[in-house]
């Protein structure tokens, strides 16, 4: 074979491979393709910002229960519903079960939840004799000048007195352009100044997950001091506190105080809070919340709430105190 | 004569053989030309894309962003990447997603970004990879919290949810507290976020960074949310600086167009489908989850008037 005949047929397939590859060339530039197959390159990404050990919240598990005494006799608690109390009487269901278990019975005054009136004709000295307890939660109308000397009289006596309040803040009622907000204050500050406390100006707040409950308004307590109120307690979770500021001569004990790094929500001041005091027969509670069924079990909140529940059946008030003479038109009655 | 068209069919049947040969070895050699011809741009000088963000971190938006930066990485003449970002967030899924793809490019060329307006909540977690960070005084940066919506009925829908048949007791039943551990998830995988890549910088706490503060760019710079003050153009030259495929001024820009849906968060009816190599990327829409169902709580990490305030749910905040 001669060197032409073998030239010519390899030159037509040079020239076709040719052919073919820059067409396919200038396909693939003018088209762009799809560059590198991402495929190949796919590696999964997990930040360590992103691992479970560094992401999933401690979740503190709702245990334990609400253990009260039987002391002799049984007592009788009223928890007061004369002073625009804002609480639902059904997340109190945990607090009255241990109560009742107990022994013990718990009276709702006045009862407007079944209209019987109780309490509601008679004066308020009067019904608190019959009483070896009261609860009063989250009152936001005041105490006459009557009703707060019959309730000194009272824990004079041996009769115990339970304040839960929570500080000002602003409710929003409706919803969209027909919202209307308003400001709910703590009604009782007049009552509770009596035993040298008040409810500080401004709720607290803690955006450490440390000393707070899976949110930055949950704020963390310790006890300060021994007492019969703090034992067995490390921690309670306060859902919506405010602080307490002791007042005057009288030497109000302190219970429990914020977490550290806690701070007021408003002004944003740091500080020792204290959430909860004792003068003597009269517990104040800068929270209302921790009674309530959906916190009763938070941390030690159910230790807690039994020894403020034993606090309370523990008296030993004379059936006779405050008396009663001449006070039914000027006590503000029940 | 018979001896000439033998011949010639000889010749004939040579030539055919020859090009079906050659087509077969073309065929084989025309992948290589063509990838090596393929996905070199426009122009053999080497560029810096300039990606836009005007809006929320919306699934839509999210999505086309991971899409140009996913482009810009498999290009091989961007050799780095500017974010230009006017977004106060979006939702918590969405704005993760951004993160990532952002962190991804991150790793393999420089990104710097300029906030043009907002990056603030979800725009912020999206940006926080970048190498570096300009503003200007009006830029708006911070608020890195969670927020969660969930219904004004919320004790009236779980009435409702305990009286379905169910399978077990937390089947659809949303509590406040299961709420706030949601939020502190979240919450844990954003601060976390902002400190691992800004913590150097920021002189800030973790629990300050928590207060979900928003920073104005002036005051950015100085708590180290951002790092300078600047212009878009600061950022391409920063970019172009950092790259090292560039040298000197010797570079492109190539403006990508930003997404063209807005701030909200509702996809197209149809499904968004894309490939990319071997990789095929479908977007279903909400529909797909039937539209007897929508999720009861959404989470957002956003900055702004949540829009819920006039459709009357109730707001629960985490941290701002």
């Amino acid at each position: 074979m001669k060197p032409a005949e073998i030239a010519k047929p390899l030159g037509v397939f040079v020239v076709v491979i040719l052919v073919i590859l820059a067409g396919t060339a200038v396909l693939g530039a003018v088209s762009g393709g799809s560059g590198t197959s991402d495929g190949a390159n796919v590696r999964g990404q997990s930040p360590a910002q992103f691992q479970p050990g560094q992401v999933n919240p401690d979740v503190d598990p709702e245990e334990g229960e609400i253990t009260v005494d039987s002391p002799e006799g049984e007592k009788k608690i009223l928890v007061d519903n004369r002073h625009g109390n804002l609480y639902d009487r059904d997340d109190l269901e945990p607090v009255v079960e241990a109560l009742v278990e107990a022994g013990h019975e718990v009276n709702f005054a006045p009862d407007v939840d079944s209209g019987d009136g109780f309490g509601s004709t008679g004066g308020y000295n009067a019904t608190l004799q019959e009483y070896d307890a009261v609860l009063v939660i989250n009152p936001t109308e005041g105490f006459t000048e009557a009703q707060r000397n019959g309730l000194q009289t009272y824990t004079e006596n041996d009769g115990r007195v339970a304040v839960l309040g929570e500080p000002t803040q602003v409710g929003v009622s409706g919803s969209g352009l027909l919202a209307s907000l308003s400001t709910i204050s703590f009604g009782a500050n007049d009552l509770t100044s009596q035993y040298g406390a008040h409810m500080g100006a401004e709720a607290l707040f803690n955006v450490d997950d440390s000393a707070n409950d899976n949110s930055f308004k949950g704020v963390n307590a310790v006890p300060d001091g021994t007492d019969s109120l703090t034992e067995g307690v490390d921690t309670v979770t306060f859902d919506n506190p405010g602080y307490i500021v002791t007042t005057g001569s009288d030497d109000a004990e302190v219970l429990y105080t914020a977490a550290d790094g806690t701070k007021t929500l408003d002004s944003r001041r740091e500080g020792t809070y204290i959430t909860a005091v004792r003068t003597d027969n009269m517990v104040f509670v800068a929270d209302s919340d921790f009674v309530d069924q959906s916190e009763v079990y938070d941390a030690d909140n159910e230790v807690f709430v039994s020894n403020m529940l034993n606090f309370l059946v523990s008296g030993d008030k004379p059936d006779d105190v405050p008396e009663t003479t001449g006070e039914n038109s000027s006590d503000g009655g029940f | 004569m018979a001896a000439s068209s033998d011949s010639t069919s000889a010749t004939t049947v040579l030539y055919v053989v020859v090009v079906v040969v050659a087509v077969l070895v073309a065929t084989v050699l025309a992948p290589v030309v063509f990838n090596a011809t393929a996905g070199s741009g426009d122009s053999d000088e080497s560029s810096v894309a300039v990606i836009t963000l005007r809006g929320g971190t919306s699934d839509a938006n999210v999505a086309a962003i991971s899409e140009d930066l996913r482009e810009a990485r498999n290009n091989d003449s961007i050799e780095a990447v500017v974010m230009r970002i006017d977004s106060p967030g979006g939702g918590v899924t969405s704005s993760e997603e951004f993160y990532l793809a952002m962190n991804r490019t991150a790793a393999e060329m420089p990104v710097v970004t300029y906030v043009e307006g907002y990056a603030a909540s979800g725009g912020y977690f999206g940006i926080v990879p970048s190498d570096r960070i300009y503003v200007k005084p009006s830029s708006l940066v911070g608020s890195i919290g969670v927020i969660a919506t969930l219904p004004s009925t919320l004790e009236a829908q779980n009435a409702q949810v305990r009286n379905a048949l169910r399978t077990g007791p937390d089947k659809q039943l949303q509590t406040i507290d299961g709420v706030r551990e949601q939020l502190e998830l979240l919450q844990n995988a954003f601060v976390g976020t902002v400190m691992t890549h800004r913590g150097d910088e920021l002189e800030l706490s973790r629990e300050e960074v928590s207060n979900a503060a928003t920073y104005r760019g002036t005051e950015a710079v100085e708590n180290g949310f951002a790092d300078d003050i600047g212009t878009l153009e600061s950022a391409i030259a920063h970019a172009a600086e950092e790259a090292e495929g560039i040298e000197g001024d010797e570079y492109d820009v190539y403006y990508k167009d930003p997404p063209s849906t807005g701030i909200g968060i509702i996809l197209t009816d149809a499904d968004v489908e894309s490939t990319n190599g071997s990789v095929v990327y479908v977007d279903r829409n909400e529909e797909d989850t039937g539209p007897e169902f929508v999720p009861p709580v959404r989470y957002y990490a956003v900055y702004g008037i949540p829009k819920s305030f006039v459709d009357g749910e109730v707001i629960t905040n985490e941290t701002g």
